[in-house]
């Protein structure tokens, strides 16, 4: 179940405005990194909703983002869609794995969820690898961007692109909250309490946990392909077991459960990825450092802190001035 | 594909010597996560650091320095990683420990490239192990007869201590009941430190006997981890038969998967980790439950 | 209404369960009683499936459910509270009813809306609060209210699935004398034509709700009968060793 809070209107806002603030004003590598941020947002979104929403830690949604623009780049480019149907191809296939993924784990948990979902991320990897239709290391070019000269924007343009992610990333956002805010979202926070009286109670809970994880996988698959349209390139990289680990880093940075901390985790994370790069190649270092950092300190990551420090105070301050509403209701979610 | 004993032999055992690899791999991680309640998602790192330090001492020393140097410096580290991290997230819980220890995933991976570089390494077979002997139809290496007797030799020391010594018994007891254990007098937390050093000697000990095999690259410790992963689940967590069974099947499996219908190999170890997930998510031959 | 015949259950060389035969009336309110160890949870979990028996068979409304999963047999009207509190916690009790609530009335997966947002849910929400007292407290977080409410929201929330058959494992446990007091309010509350299987140490409360007794030692049925006969018995002085007295 999801709230909004003062607190995170307000950070959605702050965060709204820097993309566009940036989207219209940055150059080139400006929009590049803009761009970065925005699809790593997707995915992280899609594992917020499973990890901290439904206590389904993955380590395989960076696989899945692999699959959608793999997806994607065979769909239009091999068999010979159109971009927009090729899209609809990827995320449904994305979602389809992810689903079958979910089902599979469903009986699963903690640990074992997490090993096994490393596991089966790791065996697109191998497989995308092998497998001679993909281009193995060499990966696959040529990939087009949608098309939408119909509304009058050239995607090919790097500040259009930049543009039309960040509008995907809202329509995800609010896609998310509205699963999250749904009968099935409260079902999936009833497991993640107490699985075993949610099946006492008649629900066939392998069913939700698969259903979930099958929607984050739609949203994942997104994200890949618009990944691939981004780079216009894929390889098998992306379906890297760093690529899982790094997505979970961000949600964890962020703040699990919150799904506007992960958000605030993208851009700091990107952002800093690019500054240690400059830097050193050690960038691993850098990930393997925050994580143990962020579990180590017991805070709920950046933003799980800030509304644990100021949440409170704020949102006493904003019932106070607005009476009618009920101060439990706008509690944070722990 | 013949149908002569000699071509199966072969396969059996080199799937042998697979399932001994993993199995030195898998008893630490398996055994740990039974005392301690937490996957050491790091194991396959301290795994490619007994590989880098085995090559190292090796180039001074010759090959059997590095064997027995190996284990002991990856668990000297593991002594480090314990005080310094593991210890202070004993009270947060196991999902806040897998985590830290897949940080260390990441750590370790840049941590070997700095100091070892980007470049593969590589470890020669010792003289002694470097011919080839006679065995049921078949001339096999002897260094790979060397890792299949290494690994039932440690299964077999194994059993013994866990069956038939003190602290086996203590061990068990803390598996089975941690909590009780402690009621009972038995210093758990040293059990789980002395469970631990012996867990990251023996993956130090896998990463160098397998070094002249492979080659040495920051890469293998996820390359491993994730085969060691796959056998303690189908195995079961905590006990000793579950990790000899597991690794005897994925050995197996992998091994004639490859020779037998080589497009499905990959996917078919995959296949079983769903079946066992699906049907039996403890694993065959769980600790507990 | 509810029926086994024969259950069985032994886990390794312990036999807990022993040709229990039990015949449950719709509307029927029969109490269990028996010293720690006599296997009723054990009964308990064999009725709603969490333990699969050695042999025998479980009944639900005419029907074998004997082979049908826990979520399957809860949804053909079989629900049960728990000794121990098996609550949301983090949740407010308005959400406990209504995740039950929502599972009764198909809502549990809606993708679009709200499942509390739902007039059946929030129907079946507000008619469980009042019978088990919650209406103060609908808004609360499990975490913020007593003991005592939570025992009410133990029984509300196996209530809000609106089930044929209701089992209650020691209700009143851990709760003091005026609140288990209330409980004969609460179940004065309830439908009459919902069968009620409740395990109890309380025998004030169990001789005053129950229309029929059965008692069990050591797993199997020793007494199955009305209270009146239940009060005079010699066995069951024996069995309960003189705890019996004092209640």
């Amino acid at each position: 179940m999801f709230r909004h809070t003062p607190l995170r209107y307000g950070a959605l806002v702050l965060l709204a405005s820097a993309a566009l603030f940036q989207a219209f004003t940055a150059e080139y590598f400006g929009l590049e990194i803009l761009t970065e941020i925005l699809i790593l947002a997707m995915l992280v979104i899609a594992l917020d909703m499973v990890a901290g929403f439904g206590g389904m830690v993955s380590l395989c949604h960076g696989a899945l983002l692999g699959v959608g623009a793999y997806g994607y780049a065979i769909l239009s480019t091999k068999v010979g869609l159109t971009p927009v149907a090729a899209m609809g191809g990827a995320v449904a296939i994305t979602g389809a794995i992810a689903w079958v993924i979910g089902a599979i784990c469903a009986r699963s948990h903690g640990i074992y969820f997490i090993m096994a979902t490393l596991a089966f991320g790791q065996m697109g990897y191998s497989y995308v690898f092998e497998a001679p239709l993909f281009g193995g290391d060499d990966g696959l070019g040529g990939i087009e961007r949608l098309d939408l000269a119909l509304i009058g924007l050239d995607l090919n343009d790097g500040r259009s692109f930049a543009l039309f992610c960040l509008a995907m990333l809202a329509a995800i956002y609010g896609a998310a909250v509205l699963i999250l805010r749904s009968g099935l979202g409260r079902s999936l926070s009833g497991v993640m309490h107490n699985e075993q009286r949610m099946r006492a109670l008649g629900l066939t809970v392998w069913r939700v946990k698969a259903d979930v994880f099958g929607l984050s996988g739609l949203i994942s698959g997104l994200a890949g392909v618009m990944a691939a349209q981004h780079v216009m390139f894929v390889s098998p990289g992306l379906l890297s077991w760093t690529v899982s680990g790094e997505a979970l880093v961000v949600v964890i940075l962020g703040g699990l459960g919150t799904l506007v901390g992960p958000l605030l985790g993208a851009a700091v994370f990107v952002l800093l990825k690019h500054e240690v790069g400059a830097l050193t190649s050690y960038w691993h270092l850098v990930v393997g450092v925050i994580l143990i950092a962020v579990v180590m300190s017991r805070a709920n990551g950046i933003f799980g802190w800030i509304e644990a420090r100021f949440g409170a105070r704020i949102e006493r301050r904003a019932a106070d001035a607005v009476r009618d509403i009920d101060p439990r209701e706008v509690k944070t979610d722990a | 594909m013949s149908l002569d004993l000699g071509f199966w032999t072969l396969q059996a055992l080199n799937a042998l010597q697979l399932s001994m690899l993993l199995f030195l791999l898998s008893i630490g991680l398996t055994v740990i996560f039974g005392l301690m309640h937490f996957v050491n998602l790091a194991h396959g790192a301290l795994y490619a650091l007994g590989a880098y330090f085995a090559a190292s001492v090796a180039a001074v020393g010759g090959y059997w320095a590095g064997f027995f140097l190996a284990p002991v410096a990856v668990a000297g580290v593991g002594v480090l990683l314990y005080s310094g991290l593991i210890q202070r997230m004993r009270k947060s819980g196991p999902m806040a420990q897998v985590l830290v220890t897949f940080g260390l995933i990441f750590a370790l991976l840049d941590i070997t490239r700095i100091v070892w570089g980007d470049l593969a390494l590589g470890l020669e077979v010792p003289e002694l192990l470097a011919g080839r002997v006679a065995l049921l139809g078949v001339e096999y290496p002897a260094y790979r007869l060397f890792i299949i007797a290494l690994g039932l030799a440690i299964f077999g020391a194994l059993a013994f201590v866990l069956s038939r010594t003190q602290i086996g018994a203590m061990i068990r007891a803390g598996v089975d009941n941690d909590a009780m254990a402690a009621c009972l007098g038995i210093n758990v937390e040293r059990l789980f430190f002395i469970v631990f050093c012996v867990g990251c000697a023996l993956a130090g000990l896998a990463g160098a006997v397998a070094a002249p095999l492979l080659s040495v690259t920051p890469d293998m410790g996820l390359q491993i981890l994730i085969p060691t992963l796959i056998v303690i689940v189908i195995g079961g967590l905590g006990s000793l038969k579950g990790a000899i069974a597991g690794s005897l099947i994925f050995g197996f499996v992998q091994t004639f998967g490859a020779v037998l219908a080589p497009q499905l190999a990959s996917v078919l170890i995959y296949a079983l980790l769903a079946a066992v997930l699906v049907i039996r998510p403890v694993g065959l031959f769980p600790a507990k439950g | 209404m509810l029926e086994t015949r024969n259950l069985d259950k032994s886990f390794g060389a312990v036999h807990v369960t022993r040709g229990v035969s039990l015949k449950l009336e719709r509307g029927e309110r029969r109490v269990i009683l028996g010293p720690n160890g006599a296997g009723k949870t054990t009964l308990f979990n064999l009725l709603v499936g969490e333990l699969s028996p050695d042999s025998g068979s479980v009944h639900l409304a005419g029907e074998n459910v004997t082979a049908l999963p826990v979520a399957r047999r809860a949804r053909q009207g079989l629900s049960r509270s728990y000794q121990k509190n098996t609550l949301f916690d983090g949740l407010t009790v308005e959400e406990n009813l209504g995740l039950a609530a929502a599972i009764h009335t198909g809502n549990a997966t809606r993708l679009y809306t709200d499942s509390l947002a739902r007039p059946e849910v929030r129907e079946i929400v507000a008619e469980v609060a009042e019978q088990v007292n919650l209406m103060p407290y609908l808004h609360a977080r499990v975490s913020e209210v007593s003991y005592g409410v939570r025992r009410q929201l133990e029984v509300g929330v196996a209530l809000a699935t609106r089930p044929l058959v209701l089992l209650m494992d020691e209700p009143t446990s851990g709760v003091g004398p005026e609140m288990a007091k209330g409980f004969h309010d609460l179940l004065n509350n309830l439908p009459r034509d919902l069968t009620l299987l409740i395990i109890e140490h309380d025998m004030d409360l169990a001789f005053d709700v129950a229309d029929t007794i059965t008692v069990l030692n050591y797993g199997e049925v020793v007494f199955d009968g009305l209270p009146e006969a239940a009060r005079g018995s010699k066995l069951l002085k024996e069995i309960y060793l003189g705890s019996w007295e004092d209640a």
